[in-house]
Order: structure tokens, then C-alpha cells, then sequence
């Protein structure tokens, strides 16, 4: 099973060189067959690599302990889900799935554009398979997901193995990776149109609205895997940290935050053919940048709890880093004038420039993680000393950062596209500075004095009503006019520019986001020993430990605690954390036991034994308004999924550009008005 | 009994006991005056990014012992700074919990600063230079093209009502 595998990814990786071959030679000698082969051939390396996927993750779940692979992330007492999910457990196998995810798209690319974009194609798909061959070569020549366990010159089974990672079995692992890397992978595909429209010098901005849909789907992607990665920090790790500027966590961010970037300059060029260089920066940027997060999480370049061990393929990655950023670079450079804008911004005040405002935050941001991720790495080469860049720098660097955005996030609606005069400005923010003003005054009449928790709730208020007020004014109008109730006339009104209030939606979605991250800075604590019949007191909630249960079975021993959660006399739940200990691994955890409310969540762990074995060691948290985060990223998903529905009305994005000027100056206002 | 003693030491708890009998228990280093230094000070133990104060593992093979050092030093009468400053003496500035402002370090602090003021200038420039651009340079439209665009203005409007 392991040659057909190893064997299937061999003829994988030569095919990925024929189709890259077979589109360039075809596209230069003008042969469409064989340039029509060479995108059969990406059906082909799809075919081969779901070959090799299917049969390892088969080895897998049916314990084939010969093989390396299996024995060091699977054993026969986990669930057949956990066994599936061992597949990306490791190094090998998650490049596979990086492997397999590439095929994927490429073959969706390649059936999708079979009659269109004959011109480009050629391009696209070698560009796609060039991206495809270099993973496979990592798994077919470096890192084999299909080595054998071998003693002299006999292949041995172990008979068991050694399991995946204790702190991996958890629901939300078993979609996380796959998830984010169906981001981090999907920005191929914007990464070759956008190459592919350089090489052939497309005048016109082709590649962007064929793309526009997959920036969105893959940006989804992206924030789901993040969203997913930040749920199982929280629930698993027995802190409550959903967030804790790892390197690896980190990386995750970054081509986040510049293909947010792209996803609002782009805007830009579909309706003002502005910022076309800036744009093609960005989708590079962004598709470099996840090349460069798996290449930190696989290089040992950085020290993360989330890397994989370190092996050779680091020197690769950083080859295909340097070849592919200096081949951009010098195709955006040579092709300036196909990339020359075609409006002119008039006005500072106005949404043109609060979106490069946008843009430019963006990126402080994306540079302010990087450079601190980097910095101990610099720091070290050039003075050889030693530094943690740990929380509290990316905390006191970011949230300045993250707060001035949250108030673009508001001000963008409220600006008009090419200028705002100054009375419809102070038209357009007395409601929302207002209302942030008043929510700001009446918290700190509660006691509240924590400035960037105030900032940050008066501003969550300000963005809220500026968006909420767009669809307001807009819903008005259609009820207005159609008779419909106001419900009824914004569901029209979004139907009618499904991005735009998309769009809207996803920004309620992050202003969800910033309660919750706001809500940790009232997180209380308590860490204490108890014997059953004793209480915990926290936050007004009495945690009384009845009794501690053990509990055996193949996987793991584990001792629970039973605890009763009161407030002011009033029982309101037993809750069960457990600490656990898994048998293949070695390995210790804590089960946290929650108790989800949209105000907070008690959240409990159980830590272990003390004073002889007497006594249960307790840490109890409450996290004010965390629920936010997860509802937030529901709201992200609805406004996700509306910006993909087409819109009814298709004219909303009709270009705006000046033509010249009237001879009557009052025949020119008519037309700007 | 037998399978409790086996669960028991599997759980790896006997330890936190025979440790406590020596040495102050963890779950009394967690007092917020410790809390208090260890803000200041990185947890190294390479399993988590926080810091003394914050790491949530009571055995942490990294801030167990330095909570230890901590509690006896404030019990000898030592300020927080010096002993911040010991930990920096003992195992460099790689202590901290964040770099310094001084020295290389500050660069840290100023670099993602620095990045903001130049993307302002840049955008600034950028504005200015489109905003100079002579007006006389825009052709002046044919009124028959004009009235072009506003039958289209027109049309256009028609389709949304």
C-alpha cells in the first residue's frame, strides 16, 4: 500500500512538470492541444494525490503500524474520527493536505475557466502547478508521509503507536487545520490570475473580478481557521487564552490582515481604477505570507508550541520564498504601465482615502506582529543577545493599532465616495460620536475606568450606529417608496448590493469581536485548594466540590471533579472538569468544564491533586463577555455568505471616472450630483 | 485501591505533594503581589507565551521555581525592581516579558511607529500629487456626449426604481 502511495505522488509531481511544460509550450508555439493537455493533466494530479490521501488516511484509520507515519500519530485505542484527523497530526501529512487541498482548487480552477480566459489559462496553470509541484516534491523526495518502520534490512510493526497529541483531541482540531489551510491555500488562485494578467499585460482588471469571489471565499476560510484555532486555545488548553501571540498564531494573522487590505482596496479599482499596483502588492503579499506561516511553523525558525519537529525542508521553503518574491517583484515592476490608475483622488475627506487609511492600518498591523515575531531572531543575529517579545509588547503595540481601525471601521460609511463636504460630515457623525459619547459617560458613572476599555466600547457603539444607520437611511428610502416595512425594505436593500451590506455585516461582526476581546480586560481569577465539601467563592458565584470520580478506559485514565455552581444560595449547575492522562502519549491534560452565558462564562479547570492527595486543585475564571467572540464570527459567516449572493441590481459598481469638463459649469454639477 | 494508587501517580499528582511538604505549595505563589513581578517577567518554559503571572500551569518548570525566588525575595525585604533586575542578571534581558526601551530593543518599540508615520507620508504625498494635477489639463466634453451621459444617467435610474 505505502509503494502505491509513494508511487502515486511521484507520477503526481511529474505530471505537475508536464502541465507546467505542456501550458507554456503550448501557449508560446500556439498549440491549444497541447495546452488543452496540460490542463487535463491537473485533473490527473488531483486524481494521484487523492490516491495517496485515501490510502494513507486508510493506513491510518486501520492501524497500519509499519509505517512511520501511522505509529507516531495514530494508536489503536483512539476514536476513528481522532484517526482521520491524524492525517495533518504531523509534518508529512499536513503538507500532504496542503498538497491535496492545491490539487483541489486547481482542478475546480481549471473546470471553472475551461471556456474563459483562454488567454491567461495557460498561465494560471502553471503558476498553480508550480505552487503544487514544489509541495509535492517536499512529500515525495524530503518528508514521505509513506516511510516504513524498518530494522536492518526487514520492515517491522510496532503493534501500536504513539497517538496523536492529547491537547489535539478536541472537536474543533478535526476542522480547524483543514479549514485554515483551505484559506491559506485558496489564495493561490487570486496569487496566479493576478500573476497570470502581469505576464499576458491584461489592460483590464480581468483577473480581479474573476477572482473577487475566491478572495472572499478564501478570506472566510482564513478567519474561520483562526476563529476555530482561538475556540480550542479557550476550551482546551485550561487558561482560557484564546489568543496568545504565538509565533504560529501569528503568522495565521498576517496574510489575514493584508488580504482584508485587498479585500477593500480592491473596491478601489472596480470603481475607480485606482490603486491597481497597490492591489497586485497585496494579493502577493498575502499569498508570500502563508507560504511564509507554514514555513515558520515547519522550520524551527522561531520557537512555537505549534511546530512541527524540525527537519530540511526549511532551506526550501525559504529557496521558493526568495525565487518567488524576486519574480514578482520584477514582473510588477517591468508592467508599471499597464498599472497606471485611471481617476484621480479629489478630496483627503472622503471614502477613497478612508480606505487607504484602512489599507495602511491594516498593514501597521500586519508589520507590527510580523516585526515582533521576528525581532528575537533579529535581535540575535545582529547583537547576540537573547529577548522575549511575548503578550504584553504585541498587546501595547496592537491595541492602539486595532482601536484607531475599529474607528475607520465606523467612519467609512459615514464619508461620501470623492468628497465630503463639511456640513454632511457633521450631519453624517453627530449620531454615532454621540452615542459613543454617552455609553463612554454612563460606564464610567458605573466605575468603570480602564481607558482602552472604554475607548473601545464607545467606538464598538459608534461603528455599530454608522452601519446600523446605513441600512437605515437606505430601508427608509425602499419603504418609502415600495410600501414595504422596514424589515422587509432592508432585506431588499441588501439583495440590491449584496457586497456592500455584506460588507456592513461582517463589520457588525468584528465590532462583536472587539466586546469580547474588551471583556478580558474584567477576566477574574481564583486558584485554590479544596477538599470535597469545600467552596470556591468568585465573581458571586459559590463553586462547592461534592466529590472527585475516577475513571479508566483504553485511551486515557482521568479524575473528575463534581462541582455545584451556586450564586446567592441558588443552585445552578453541577459542572465536571476533568484531568486527564493519556496512556500512548504519556501526556497529561485538563478537560475545562464552561458555563457559556452571552454576559460571561465561569470557566473551570481542574489542575490536579495536592496536600497528599486530599485536595483538588481548582482554577476558576470568569470571562466577561467572551461569548461575543464565537457569535461574532456567526455574524462574519452570515455577512460572508451575503456578499457572495449576487446582487439584484447589477449597475451599483458602474465606473466612476472624470471625462472632462462641460462647458457650462452648472451642466458639470448636474452630473456630479 | 490498587487502580486508584495506579490513576494516582498516572495523574502525575503524588508529586505537587511530596513537593509541597517542602516547599511553599504552588497555589500560594499565585498572591498578587508575586502576580505583580511576574507581569514583568517571561514565562520560558516554551510550552505558552505568558507571563510569571499569568501561566496557568502551577507546575510550570519555568515559573514554579520562579515564583520560589520571587516569594523569598519579597520576603527578605527586596523592592520589585531588584528583582526583576536579578532574574535580567541571572538569565539576560530574555527575562523580560517584553524588550527594553533601550538600547537595539528600542527599535522594537518604534519600528511599528515609525512604519504608521511613513505610510502617512506616503499617502499624504500621494493625495497632494493627485490633488495638483492642473484642472486645464481635462479636455472639455462635447455637449452631445454630455447629453450621452445623462440619458444613461437616466436609463441607469430607471432600472433601480
Amino acid at each position: 500500500m505505502e509503494n502505491l502511495g509513494a508511487l502515486s505522488l511521484v507520477l503526481a509531481f511529474c505530471l505537475t512538470i508536464y502541465s507546467i511544460l505542456g501550458s507554456l509550450v503550448g501557449k508560446w508555439k500556439k498549440n491549444p492541444f497541447l495546452t488543452l493537455s496540460a490542463e487535463r493533466a491537473v485533473y490527473c494530479v488531483w486524481f494521484l494525490v487523492a490516491g495517496a490521501v485515501g490510502i494513507l488516511v486508510y493506513s491510518l484509520i486501520g492501524g497500519d503500524f509499519r509505517m512511520a507515519y501511522v505509529a507516531e500519530h495514530s494508536n489503536r485505542a483512539m476514536p476513528p474520527y481522532y484517526k482521520f484527523a491524524s492525517w495533518w497530526g504531523g509534518q508529512a501529512g499536513s503538507l500532504l493536505l496542503w498538497t491535496f487541498l492545491l490539487a483541489s482548487y486547481s482542478a475546480v480552477v481549471v473546470f471553472q475557466n475551461r471556456r474563459k480566459f483562454r488567454d491567461m489559462m495557460p498561465y494560471v496553470v502553471s503558476i498553480l502547478m508550480t505552487v503544487e509541484g514544489f509541495f509535492l516534491l517536499l512529500i515525495t523526495f524530503i518528508v514521505s508521509p509513506f516511510l516504513v518502520l524498518m530494522q536492518g534490512k526487514g520492515i517491522i510493526d510496532v503493534g501500536d503507536g504513539q497517538g496523536l497529541n492529547p491537547l489535539l483531541q478536541y472537536w474543533t482540531m478535526l476542522i480547524h487545520p483543514p479549514v485554515l489551510y483551505l484559506g491559506y491555500v485558496g489564495f493561490t488562485v487570486p496569487f496566479a490570475f493576478a500573476i497570470a494578467s502581469l505576464i499576458t499585460k491584461q489592460p483590464g482588471d480581468d483577473w480581479i473580478y474573476t477572482t473577487r469571489r475566491w478572495a472572499i471565499v478564501t478570506w472566510f476560510f482564513q478567519s474561520a481557521g483562526i476563529i476555530l484555532g482561538a475556540g480550542w486555545a479557550y476550551a482546551v488548553l485550561g487558561w482560557g487564552g484564546y489568543w496568545g501571540w504565538d509565533p504560529v498564531e501569528n503568522a495565521s494573522l498576517l496574510p489575514w490582515l493584508t488580504s482584508t487590505a485587498f479585500l477593500h482596496s480592491v473596491m478601489m479599482q472596480e470603481k475607480k481604477g485606482m490603486m491597481k499596483i497597490w492591489n497586485m502588492v497585496l494579493v502577493a503579499a498575502t499569498f508570500f505570507l502563508c507560504i511564509f506561516g507554514t514555513t515558520l511553523t515547519r522550520t524551527g525558525l522561531v520557537a512555537s508550541v505549534h511546530a512541527f519537529a524540525q527537519s530540511q525542508i526549511g532551506g526550501y521553503f525559504f529557496g521558493f520564498l526568495g525565487i518567488g518574491i524576486a519574480g514578482t517583484t520584477y514582473l510588477i515592476l517591468d508592467r508599471l504601465e499597464y498599472l497606471k490608475t485611471e481617476a484621480r483622488l479629489e478630496s483627503v475627506v472622503s471614502r477613497e482615502s478612508s480606505f487607504l487609511f484602512n489599507n495602511l492600518i491594516l498593514l501597521a498591523s500586519c508589520f507590527a506582529i510580523l516585526w515582533g515575531t521576528l525581532f528575537p531572531v533579529i535581535s540575535e543575529k545582529l547583537t547576540g543577545e537573547k529577548i522575549s517579545v511575548d503578550g504584553p509588547f504585541f498587546n501595547k503595540v496592537n491595541i492602539p493599532i486595532g482601536l484607531f481601525l475599529l474607528f475607520l471601521t465606523g467612519v467609512g460609511p459615514l464619508v461620501a465616495w470623492r468628497r465630503s463636504s463639511a456640513e454632511s460630515l457633521k450631519k453624517a457623525f453627530i449620531a454615532p460620536t454621540a452615542g459613543a459619547a454617552i455609553l463612554i459617560a454612563v460606564l464610567v458613572a458605573f466605575g468603570i475606568r480602564h481607558p482602552y476599555a472604554l475607548m473601545s466600547f464607545g467606538l464598538c457603539l459608534f461603528v455599530a450606529i454608522s452601519v446600523l444607520t446605513e441600512f437605515y437611511k437606505g430601508a427608509q428610502a425602499i419603504s418609502i417608496k415600495d410600501g414595504k416595512n422596514l424589515l422587509a425594505a432592508a432585506v431588499e436593500l441588501t439583495h440590491r448590493n449584496t457586497r456592500r451590506y455584506g460588507g456592513y455585516v461582517v463589520h457588525l461582526a468584528i465590532v462583536m469581536m472587539f466586546i469580547g476581546f474588551t471583556g478580558s480586560a474584567f477576566n477574574k481569577d481564583a486558584t485554590q485548594q479544596v477538599a470535597p465539601g469545600d467552596t470556591v467563592h468568585i465573581a458571586g458565584y459559590d463553586l462547592k466540590l461534592l466529590k472527585l470520580v475516577d475513571s479508566d478506559n483504553e485511551n486515557y485514565v482521568g479524575r473528575k471533579a463534581i462541582i455545584e455552581v451556586s450564586t446567592n444560595g441558588k443552585v445552578l449547575q453541577t459542572m465536571e472538569p476533568e484531568h486527564r492522562f493519556y496512556k500512548a502519549s504519556k501526556q497529561p491534560t485538563s478537560e475545562v468544564a464552561i458555563r457559556r452565558r452571552l454576559t460571561e462564562d465561569l470557566y473551570i479547570n481542574f489542575a490536579g491533586m495536592s496536600d497528599g492527595d486530599a485536595k483538588g486543585v481548582i482554577q476558576a475564571y470568569v470571562f466577561p463577555l467572551v461569548s461575543c467572540i464565537w457569535i461574532g464570527f456567526w455574524i462574519l459567516f452570515a455577512g460572508t455568505v451575503i456578499c457572495l449572493v449576487p446582487s439584484k441590481v447589477r449597475l451599483q459598481y458602474a465606473r466612476t471616472e472624470v471625462i472632462g469638463i462641460a462647458k457650462k459649469p452648472h451642466a458639470a454639477s448636474q452630473i456630479h450630483n | 485501591m490498587q487502580r486508584r494508587k495506579f490513576i494516582t501517580s498516572a495523574l502525575g499528582l503524588g508529586a505537587a505533594a511530596i513537593a509541597a511538604a517542602q516547599e511553599p505549595d504552588p497555589v500560594s505563589l499565585v498572591s498578587p503581589e508575586i502576580r505583580r513581578v511576574g507581569t514583568k517577567l517571561a514565562c520560558r518554559c516554551g510550552v505558552c507565551n505568558n507571563t510569571v503571572a499569568d501561566c496557568a500551569m502551577l507546575e510550570c518548570s519555568y515559573c514554579l521555581p520562579a515564583r520560589r525566588k520571587i516569594a523569598e525575595m519579597q520576603k527578605a525585604g527586596q523592592s520589585d525592581e531588584f528583582i526583576v533586575a536579578s532574574f535580567v542578571k541571572e538569565s539576560g534581558v530574555s527575562a523580560l516579558s517584553q524588550p527594553p526601551t533601550e538600547g537595539f530593543s528600542l527599535l522594537s518599540w518604534v519600528m511599528p511607529f515609525v512604519a504608521i508615520a511613513i505610510g502617512l507620508i506616503a499617502i499624504l504625498f500621494w493625495i497632494k500629487r493627485y490633488q495638483r494635477q492642473p484642472a486645464g489639463a481635462l479636455p472639455e466634453i462635447d455637449p452631445a456626449m454630455l447629453n450621452r451621459y445623462r440619458d444613461r444617467i437616466e436609463k441607469d435610474m430607471a432600472k433601480n426604481e
